[in-house]
């Protein structure tokens, strides 16, 4: 096997753009054609820090990460749009790069003329590209838009057309980024056994991806970037999975947040009330404040008697916003009645940001009757083994009166990710394993 | 330098297809077509001929007929002054494919160079039918001397292509620059023999107006790069005579201090345009 990438110690740093950097930034443009060879560290924002990998023959290389993690920065220094502030890049053979939309089309000219220009660009003679002219519209599916300036095709076609002249360019190493989700499921589908054709033929490809599905299912190796530093590199499912985990943990600290500052507002609220009453002619400002638009969608009921907090407890007891699949789960709602209520029905629902409801329940359904409720009190649902899919869901949460009459609903009061090691798509995640019997054979199982 | 100059003849097919798809591009839609090329030299030698020739009557010798004096300087002034213009924001015009794409940036200029300059060829057969109507009139204009338009055109494409690399490339850093060019052209224009003859030019004799006239010429003469091209071509198709030696070296030197000064600054500059554009 040979190197196909080999980056070493490669950053990259921008300037910021502030007003006076203009001259220097040109002066050391001129002198060491960088632009930010002259600035000091607070007046460039680094992109990439220090990173290095080598991608062998063959491989497909699958770089993830969050928006802003260096993912474009790398594939462009890649493709050699941008050279790295320091660090050295070696690229062997051709490289065609789909970097994003409509990259390396001229909108103004028709899609024949931007075929020429992009296969002569990468290299190819023009009786080259002749030869390939019809493979390349019968890929892309446009032989009836291949006139027309490049400028009207959709977000679709662009891709379409990109990765139809990329592939049969017939480069050593492919650079895609996010582009294929933009195609139709068809279209990703051709592309796809495409690139494994290319792979078969011991071609390199790089897939910059936020679909860590496709990055498990298609790669050899993947890369996490992380504020532009390398963070893992190894099986694709490694480091998928600790990516979910660092980004559910991340939803976990973030949602906190959210509630600590909502918590605190509505005890500033509270604090104001009374001042109301004393002198109703001089209305505070706070009440010239319109309510909240979410708050009121999401929350309805008399509030005789009010939620007032809801959390989410592991095994443990200590509140999280992150789960593995299975595992014990509590949602405890903190509840204040205003008044001496009979007949309290407590309720929970789970939902998916989609609305579709997984499960729900209340008190009263499970046979529970006649709660009498005063005061503060905390109503707690566990499941020894919450089976949910890997994703993100919301909980709602009400108080009402056993007719249906809500004192409080609450919709979305809290949000949950939930993970698991082996994956799968819906809402449900039963405990299960796979046996086979009779002619079949693995290359590979799963630990 | 020559990495510039090597990688524009690598992709000089490139070139000639951006050149054609500009060319189309300005001309789509509408009914003249390619007449328009014609349009703005005309109206612009109309004007000039009637405002020099009935209101003012300058004293410019051997300028006679006016009309086609003004014609061999004005034809080529209208490809420098377009080529200046679109090449300089040539760049910045085209940020995304810059930003986005492997693409050898430094056709991009040169294309609005070579465009400009196919409106000016087109412009051509106006010239020569002025020229015969010279001639049937018993002018001494042009014969074969026409022929040294060709190394002309060329050494000019040359002082041109240089000076939109260097231009376009800053005016990436300093979008200033287009500003300072148009407002350069609109003075060069009085700055270049095109409406009048450095020779034939009468200033008086004592007092600060012969220093002013003095200095002016002088500059006019030595530090313009566009009055010898202006004067080789006034040479050829008006005077009818091959241009002397000393005038194609004036020439060829400011075609290659511009060449190499622009393709130079380009390269320097070329790793940093990415991410300024």
């Amino acid at each position: 096997m040979s190197t196909v990438i080999r980056v070493d110690g490669v950053s990259k740093l921008y300037r910021r753009m502030a007003p006076g950097y203009h001259l220097r930034t040109l002066k050391s443009a001129l002198l060491d054609g960088s632009l930010t060879a002259g600035l000091r560290p607070e007046e460039t924002i680094p992109a990439l820090r220090d990173v290095s990998f080598t991608v062998e023959r063959g491989e497909a290389f699958g770089v993830i990460g969050s928006n802003g993690s260096g993912k474009s920065t790398l594939l462009k220094i890649l493709s050699g749009i941008l050279r790295p502030s320091s660090g050295t890049v070696e690229v062997a053979g051709r490289v065609a790069a789909l970097i994003e939309l409509g990259a390396g089309f001229h909108p103004e000219i028709s899609g024949r003329e931007n075929i020429y220009i992009n296969g002569v660009v990468l290299g190819l003679s023009r009786r080259e590209i002749d030869r390939r002219f019809d493979e390349i519209v019968e890929f892309s599916g446009l032989a009836n838009f291949i006139e027309e300036p490049v400028k009207n095709y959709s977000s679709g076609m662009y891709v379409r057309l990109g990765f139809s002249v990329a592939i049969h360019t017939d480069p050593d190493l492919l650079l895609v980024d996010e582009v294929l989700a933009v195609g139709d499921e068809a279209f990703s589908h051709r592309c796809l056994r495409r690139i494994e054709e290319f792979l078969a033929r011991g071609r390199t490809v790089l897939l910059v991806s936020h679909s860590l599905g496709l990055i498990e299912e298609f790669c050899t190796r993947a890369l996490w970037l992380d504020g532009g530093e390398k963070r893992l590199l190894g099986s694709p499912r490694r480091v998928a999975d600790s990516y979910r985990q660092a980004v559910a943990e991340e939803e976990g600290r973030e949602h906190r947040r959210a509630k600590e500052a909502r918590e605190s507002e509505l005890g500033q609220k509270e604090a104001v009330r009374p001042a109301e009453g004393e002198a109703p002619a001089a209305p505070t400002p706070q009440d010239e404040e319109p309510p909240e638009e979410e708050g009121a969608i999401l929350r309805w009921g008399s509030r005789q008697a009010e939620i007032v907090g809801a959390r989410s407890l592991g095994a443990d007891g200590v509140e999280r916003y992150h789960f593995v699949s299975g595992e014990r789960v509590t949602f405890e709602i903190d509840v204040e009645a205003h008044e001496a209520l009979s007949n309290v029905v407590f309720g929970v629902g789970i939902f998916t940001p989609r609305g579709v409801e997984c499960w729900g329940t209340n008190t009263h359904i499970e046979g529970f009757v006649s709660a009498r409720l005063e005061g503060r009190a905390t109503a707690r649902v566990t499941c020894p083994n919450l089976r949910l899919a890997p994703g993100e869901y919301l909980l709602d949460a009400a108080v009402h009166a056993r007719d249906g009459n809500p004192y409080d609903y609450h919709r979305r009061i809290l949000t949950f990710t939930v993970t698991s090691q082996s994956g799968g798509v819906g809402v449900y995640y039963p405990e299960h394993e796979w046996s086979f019997g009779g002619g079949i054979t693995w290359q590979a199982q799963p630990e | 330098m020559l990495e510039s100059t090597l990688r524009l003849l690598r992709f000089r097919g490139l070139l000639v297809t951006l050149v054609q798809r500009e060319l189309k591009a300005r001309y789509r839609g509408s009914v003249l077509g390619f007449l328009w090329s014609l349009v703005t030299p005309l109206i612009l030698l109309a004007v000039y001929t009637f405002v020099f020739s009935f209101i003012f009557r300058p004293r410019v010798a051997g300028a006679e007929p006016y009309p086609l004096f003004l014609m061999c300087g004005l034809f080529p002034w209208v490809w420098i002054a377009t080529s200046l213009q679109e090449g300089t924001v040539s760049l910045t015009a085209s940020a995304g494919l810059i930003r986005k794409a492997v693409f050898p940036t430094e056709v991009l200029p040169i294309v609005a160079v070579l465009a400009n300059l196919v409106h000016f060829l087109l412009a051509l057969p106006v010239l020569a039918a002025g020229m015969l109507v010279g001639r049937a009139l018993d002018f001494p204009v042009c014969g074969w001397s026409a022929l040294g338009l060709a190394p002309i055109i060329a050494l000019e494409f040359l002082l041109l292509g240089g000076m939109v690399l260097g231009l376009a490339a800053l005016n990436v850093h300093f979008k200033d620059i287009k500003d300072i060019v148009a407002n350069l052209l609109a003075l060069l224009f009085y700055l270049t023999p095109i409406i009048y003859r450095l020779e034939g030019i009468h200033f008086p004799e004592a007092g600060w107006a012969q220093h002013l006239g003095r200095v002016v010429s002088l500059f006019v003469r030595w530090c313009n790069p566009f009055t010898p091209f202006t004067e080789a071509i006034q040479e050829t198709l008006f005077t009818g005579s091959w241009p002397a030696l000393t005038l194609w070296l004036h020439m060829l030197a400011w075609a290659a201090l511009c060449w190499l000064l622009g393709t130079w600054l380009f390269h320097r500059l070329r790793d940093s345009l990415v991410e300024a554009v």
